[in-house]
């Protein structure tokens, strides 16, 4: 019996922190890889706060455990992307911010405040973003001259192709009066989301595995907003996507960036910060802001009700929006940031690249993402199963 | 005979190697000098210097192993009694005991997950190391049950006759003559039920807290945006840790042989 007692003791006292919380600590559970572990130490050893960070892979994960667990895990912190805030906030789940105790809030991007999915940004911090658009690798569909492929973003050419490419593509721009002259040329152009369903991509598509992703895309493409949930416009958008099927090769959402690389899809949807990982390794990769339009996910900070360590977690967040916190953080994770601050320290290469932060021009065409009602969404897993036997 | 055992060894072959190329592929991988591509990108140390300057990684590791350890020991004690019990002494409900065993072991992960939350909900525990450790000891604890009764079938019954006709009582028994009988069998179970823990995913997901993250949930939580070649690196340390650990065991038992 004596062993038993000794192997208790053990247990209670190599884990005190386990036993009862300390008040100097803040409980986070955060998206997997958009922390980084420097971060975390840099803000511990400055505030003296100690930091327990669980990550998530997906919201619906993060949801759920805050549902079940209501009391007993004790979060702090937890990083909700757009829609989920909404979902959140009409649950009652979220605490109101006081937006006095987090002073960095001026570094924010003025264009990412009061979104649709929390009108007065009075739950969420945005923290970082991304895009849904097209990427393709122009050694496969070098047709694409820059120029009529995307009008809209100047400069995207210079920035996107590497020095390696900046040879064969100055001759194509040399030549280009003889060649964008025929209209068929102008037809091969990838610009929107109409484009993909183009017979030349048989069996040639990635898809991004996730049903609110590739609906988005069908409603776009006919012309509706994505969070249309109208079941007239998303039966239409079903059968529009089951004639896409045939051009799909993958679907894909664990391995988007070797896939890209490695060129076993050369054409489909991305999102731009994955496009930008993937344009350091390939040279010929490119990306697309369709001209429907595109959907715009926001990850953002949060507070839960009944959160333990308030004060703890404010420090928290108004250290992760210090600008020279979001550069590091936007140089780690490779998406664009949120904090406009944070965006003036990040090399010119980065800043100014049309990929990761594009022009308000392009934004402007951007969605973001609310909740929608269970019968739509379980309307889009019904068609979603539907595609993925057809296809 | 030639014939068979020509296709015997090339059976032996394919089979070891379809468990073994996964492993070697995921060491080989963690020496890519690339972060995303799966082509081989040339040699590099580099994730193996990321990886020892990665706290975060380390402090679940050092977690997981922990609670492994933890949770193998305590279960270990457990399953030895009740295994005992079960085999030594005849009671009312024994064999409906003993069904239940196999129920749990058979009982899908889920199940076992769910209703561990709600019962820890009901009794207000938080969650953290205490519920993780109690979740898994009570999945090991059916695995150890098994492997130690196994074994105690195997004994022939009349050596605990002759103690007890010697003067022996049931805690001398136990001591003297159970427990170094069934040392292999409590190592056994100890490993397995330590390997158990340390890659639980299902359960510890339901019962895992904010002040305790585990391996096992860190990686799961890492596939989404990207494994790194550092996990790969880390899994590589820990295959060869096992590696060392069987082949010293191996060399143990021969010498005493």
């Amino acid at each position: 019996m004596k062993r038993f007692w000794y192997l208790s003791q053990l247990i209670f006292f190599l884990f005190p922190y386990s036993i009862h919380a300390a008040d100097n600590v803040v409980n986070i559970y955060a998206w997997a890889n958009e922390i980084p572990d420097f971060v975390v130490r840099l803000f511990e050893k400055e505030t003296h706060i100690k930091v327990n960070i669980s990550t998530y892979e997906n919201n619906e994960i993060m949801y759920t455990k805050l549902r079940t667990t209501k009391k007993n895990a004790a979060y702090d912190i937890v990083m909700p992307s757009s829609y989920f805030v909404d979902r959140m906030r009409h649950h009652d789940m979220l605490e109101k911010l006081d937006k006095t105790k987090i002073p960095h809030w001026k570094n924010l991007n003025s264009q990412f405040l009061n979104p649709t999915y929390d009108p007065d940004s009075s739950y969420s911090v945005p923290f970082i973003w991304g895009v849904t658009g097209i990427f393709y690798n122009s050694n496969y569909f070098p047709n694409n001259s820059a120029s009529a492929a995307v009008p809209t973003i100047p400069g995207f050419q210079e920035r996107a192709s590497s020095p390696r490419r900046s040879i064969p593509s100055m001759v194509a721009t040399s030549f280009k009066p003889g060649m964008v002259g025929t209209a068929a040329e102008a037809n091969n152009s990838i610009k929107k989301w109409n484009d993909l369903w183009d017979e030349r991509f048989y069996n040639k598509l990635m898809l991004l595995d996730d049903t609110r992703e590739i609906f988005s895309m069908g409603l776009l493409a006919l012309g509706y907003s994505p969070n249309d949930s109208n079941p007239e416009h998303i039966k239409a958008a079903f059968l529009k996507l089951k004639e896409l099927m045939q051009n799909v090769k993958v679907f894909s959402s664990d391995t988007v960036v070797s896939i890209i690389i490695d060129e076993d899809a050369t054409v489909g949807m991305s999102w731009n910060g994955d496009a930008y990982k993937a344009f350091q390794d390939n040279k010929n990769i490119k990306f697309v802001f369709p001209e429907e339009g595109f959907v715009i996910w926001v990850d953002t900070f949060a507070i839960p009700k009944n959160a333990p360590h308030k004060e703890a977690a404010y420090a928290f967040i108004n250290f992760m929006l210090r600008d020279d916190i979001g550069k590091e953080v936007a140089l780690y994770t490779t998406f664009p940031s949120a904090n406009a601050a944070a965006q003036k320290l990040l090399p010119a290469e980065i800043s100014q690249n049309p990929i990761i932060y594009p022009t308000q021009d392009i934004l402007k065409h951007g969605h973001f993402q609310t909740d929608l009602s269970d019968e739509t969404l379980a309307l889009f897993e019904k068609y979603w199963e539907e595609l993925k036997m057809s296809g | 005979m030639r014939i068979s055992s020509l296709s015997s060894s090339v059976y032996f072959t394919l089979t070891y190697l379809f468990f073994y190329i996964p492993i070697i592929l995921l060491i080989v991988y963690s020496f890519n000098n690339t972060q995303y591509s799966l082509l081989w990108h040339g040699f590099t140390w580099r994730w193996y210097v990321e990886l020892f300057s990665d706290s975060d990684l380390w402090i679940s590791t050092w977690h997981s192993f922990f609670l492994g350890i933890a949770a193998a020991t305590i279960a270990t004690w457990i399953g030895l009694l009740a295994a005992v019990c079960l085999y030594r002494y005849r009671f009312f409900g024994r064999n409906f005991l003993n069904g239940l065993v196999f129920i749990l072991i058979l009982s899908p992960e889920i199940v076992m997950g769910a209703s561990l939350l709600i019962l820890f909900t009901l009794v207000h525990l938080p969650l953290g190391f205490m519920s993780l450790l109690l979740a898994h000891i009570s999945f090991c604890i059916p695995f150890v049950i098994v492997t130690i009764y196994s074994r105690l079938v195997s004994f022939d019954k009349n050596i605990f006759e002759a103690a007890k006709d010697l003067g022996a009582g049931d805690w001398l028994i136990f001591l003297r003559i159970l427990v170094p009988l069934l040392w292999p069998a409590l190592f056994a179970g100890w490993l397995l039920s330590f390997t158990l823990s340390l890659d639980d995913v299902i359960i510890s997901y339901f019962v895992a807290g904010p002040e305790f993250q585990i391996l096992p949930l860190q990686i799961y939580s890492m596939v989404r945006s990207g494994i790194k070649p550092e996990i790969n690196a880390l899994c590589s340390v820990l295959f060869c840790l096992t590696f060392i650990l069987v082949l010293m065991s191996q060399l143990a038992l021969r010498k005493k042989v």
